[in-house]
């Protein structure tokens, strides 16, 4: 059997898998033997077709085979052309298989694709965003004060991408410190927002000017310049390269979290 | 070997991308390595406005991110999207300008980051850009949909199935960053989205275009299932995009979002069985016994599988609090683009021969490279993983006991479970960008040296031989 299943494959220049499904339907419609019909296949007599009402079993069974990513049933039918007249039956197969095709709008497609995206755009984000900035809106003492040089120093923060390490969501107002909710919705620069952080590889921010030893301007300074003189087991970026200006500004801003954003 | 500048159809657009491709992966892993060892060893080595991890970190991910991912994107659009819907690509001098178009101002992205660094934000994209960056994506979605609308098959295949909603939700992740920043949650909201939109989504789209057209047309084999195929593509076009907001959760995003983000993610589940299902029962079927371009796939499907994985674990209750805000989120970030990566080496190997004539051989080289990339990026994700656990833990631990491992001193008890795994990261992204470089090798000694076959033609690429 598998020996002459592997002939056909041959022959057809097809896939075993798939001749053997096909032989099972044909053998199906057709009652009789797989065995019959792969001789018929591989040179032997057609096999007669069955009744008409008998034929759609097969094709609902090759149906899910036929709805292939490209090339393999396309070969097919490409080598039954060329084969001609022994493998008859089996061209009918695939002719049917063919025909069975399934038809996808495109229209219908386009039209489902892009209404997953709009209600995905307007359902997790835009109508959520916007409650967000309701809620801020009606509550008292809603925003964010802040100097002009502690902003500009959040500038540098933001520009030095210091944000990517350090996140500023922890509050003492609220007991638990965990990884904390706690950062109260109020409108703010949008800076100051940025500066909140994504994720937290380094010490959390948020109130460090409240805090030993990085509420101490000198230690600070030093820290920011030659880390590794002050503390050498955690690898922090040395910002020598910054602008007296630059570093003055950024020093300020991280002076003041602890008072601003409560 | 000619490569056409200008190039007239698919084909010739095709060379020039296959061309480039391996370089711009070979830049993105160079430049995340150096990202890593800014990150591990930044206290000793030369800092200056470019040489620190805050921008390296940036820089890394426009080029991973952006560039890339639109550099492949592109690509696999030019050449899968004609395949599957059985025409030549229509308006083929516009598609041509959109595609070029869209890498150029990915890159000029790129050259602008290094002239005014301020501009580049903290995901990739450049301020001043993105409103280009939009009515490009824009012009470029339009264009497809025209294909779509005359295509000539009478089904829509997985593979272009999977290429539009890529394209539409790179879209919707450009408007999303475009947003306004007025209260805090917009942060958490914004860049969620955006990660979730154009990173899950964007990168896993065209991982499962790739890689749908590899299992069949690759591997010879039959699709077990269109069904099963089509699950994995609505499933995970809903899901998806919502699952970022768990990473944020105990923040000030709105409680109800948190929720449906976990339980949304733990349906990720479906597609995923549907995926794997279709996978094993197809691949079972296969013609093309070239062990390494088997394994490459298996590793692609491992990684994006493991990645599916990680967003379901960290749904789980116990897990979420521990794993919001830590390098967790990072292993399913890289995920997706590394199954990216690994599923568009098989790819260029299956299109050298194709779209150059020249055959491809697989040999000790490409062998040890397949090795080598898989385990790189399964070790590399791991570790991710394993920091992310560890940092959560020790935070949640040190919460309750009194003692905040958050900040202060108490942040050395953290950094002491976590630098060893960011060491070991650092040799893993030195192994990854040298099997990117053997990549890069072993596609241009095909190009350049390998002997002469049949290539496609180009009415064979657009599928035209059908008629």
């Amino acid at each position: 059997m598998s020996e002459l299943l592997a002939k056909v494959a041959e022959i057809l220049g097809a896939p075993e898998t798939l001749v053997q499904r096909s032989a099972e339907a044909r053998a199906e419609a057709s009652g009789n033997t797989v065995e019959e019909v792969l001789q018929s296949w591989a040179g032997g007599e057609a096999i007669a077709a069955s009744a008409p009402a008998a034929e759609e079993a097969p094709v609902e069974e090759v149906k899910e085979e036929v709805v292939v990513e490209e090339a393999p049933v396309e070969e097919v039918k490409e080598e039954v052309v060329v084969e001609e007249a022994p493998l008859e039956a089996m061209e009918k197969v695939i002719e049917e298989e063919s025909v069975e095709l399934k038809k996808e709008s495109s229209l219908i497609f386009i039209a489902g694709v892009l209404g997953v995206a709009m209600f995905t755009y307007f359902f997790a984000f835009a109508i959520p965003k916007n409650q967000s900035a309701d809620l801020v809106a009606e509550s008292l003492n809603n925003e964010v004060v802040v100097s002009q040089e502690v902003l500009k120093g959040a500038q540098v923060y933001n520009d030095l991408n210091c944000q990517s390490c350090h996140t500023q969501n922890v509050r003492l107002l609220i007991p638990d410190s965990q990884n904390g909710k706690i950062l109260k919705n109020k409108f703010a620069n949008e800076i100051i927002i940025k500066n909140t952080g994504l994720l937290r590889l380094g010490p959390d921010l948020s109130t460090s000017a409240t805090r030993e030893p990085t509420n101490n301007e000198k230690w600070l300074t030093r820290y920011l310049t030659d880390s590794a003189s002050v503390r050498d087991t955690i690898p922090h970026p040395n910002y020598d390269f910054l602008s007296t200006s630059d570093l003055d500004y950024l020093l300020t801003y991280l002076l003041s979290l602890g008072e601003v954003n409560e | 070997m000619k490569i056409k500048l200008i190039p007239n159809n698919e084909q010739d657009l095709s060379k020039v991308f296959i061309f480039l491709l391996p370089l711009v992966v070979l830049l993105s892993a160079s430049i995340n390595f150096l990202k890593d060892a800014f990150r591990s060893f930044s206290n000793v080595l030369p800092g200056n406005q470019v040489l620190n991890y805050g921008f390296l970190d940036k820089l890394s991910n426009q080029i991973s991110f952006n560039f890339l991912f639109s550099f492949i994107l592109v690509v696999t659009v030019v050449y899968l999207l004609s395949k599957s819907l059985g025409r030549s690509i229509i308006i083929f001098p516009l598609f041509f300008l959109t595609g070029l178009g869209l890498i150029g101002i990915e890159f000029i992205d790129v050259v602008l980051a290094f002239i005014s660094p301020e501009q580049l934000l903290d995901l990739g994209n450049t301020s001043v850009l993105l409103l280009i960056k939009i009515l490009l994506v824009g012009a470029f979605l339009g264009l497809i949909l025209l294909n779509f609308l005359a295509k000539k098959e009478p089904s829509i295949f997985l593979s272009s199935q999977f290429l539009l909603g890529a394209v539409v939700f790179y879209l919707i992740s450009l408007l999303i960053y475009r947003s306004e920043y007025t209260v805090m949650s917009d942060n958490f909201f914004i860049n969620s989205m955006y990660m979730s939109t154009h990173i899950y989504v964007g990168c896993s789209f065209v991982f499962l275009s790739i890689f749908y057209f590899l299992i069949t047309k690759g591997m010879q084999a039959t699709l077990f299932s269109k069904t099963l195929g089509t699950i994995s593509f609505w499933g995970y076009l809903f899901l998806l995009p919502w699952t970022g907001f768990k990473y944020f959760y105990g923040t000030t995003l709105p409680d109800w979002i948190e929720n449906v983000s976990i339980y949304l993610s733990l349906s990720l589940i479906i597609p995923l069985l549907a995926l794997i299902v279709n996978y094993s029962k197809t691949i079972a079927t296969k013609e093309n016994k070239e062990p390494v371009f088997s394994v490459l796939i298996s590793f692609a499907f491992v990684v994006f599988g493991l990645t599916n994985v990680l967003q379901i674990i960290s749904s789980i209750s116990n897990v979420t609090p521990i794993v919001s805000l830590t390098n967790f989120e990072y292993s399913v970030r890289y995920g997706y683009m590394y199954s990216l990566i690994l599923i568009l080496i098989p790819f260029v190997y299956h299109l050298v021969p194709k779209i150059y004539g020249r055959e491809f051989i697989y040999g000790r080289l490409e062998t040890l490279n397949a090795y080598l990339l898989g385990t790189s990026v399964i070790a590399t994700l791991s570790l991710n993983t394993l920091i992310g656990i560890n940092s959560g833990f020790s935070w949640n631990a040190g919460a309750n006991a009194g003692n905040p491992t958050i900040y202060g001193e108490g942040f050395l008890i953290t950094w002491s479970l976590i630098s060893t795994p960011y060491t070991f990261i650092l040799f893993l992204s030195l192994l990854f960008l040298l099997s990117t470089f053997l990549f890069t090798l072993s596609t241009l000694k095909a190009i350049i040296g390998g002997s002469v076959t049949e290539s496609e033609t180009v009415s064979e690429i657009s599928g035209d031989n059908d008629e």
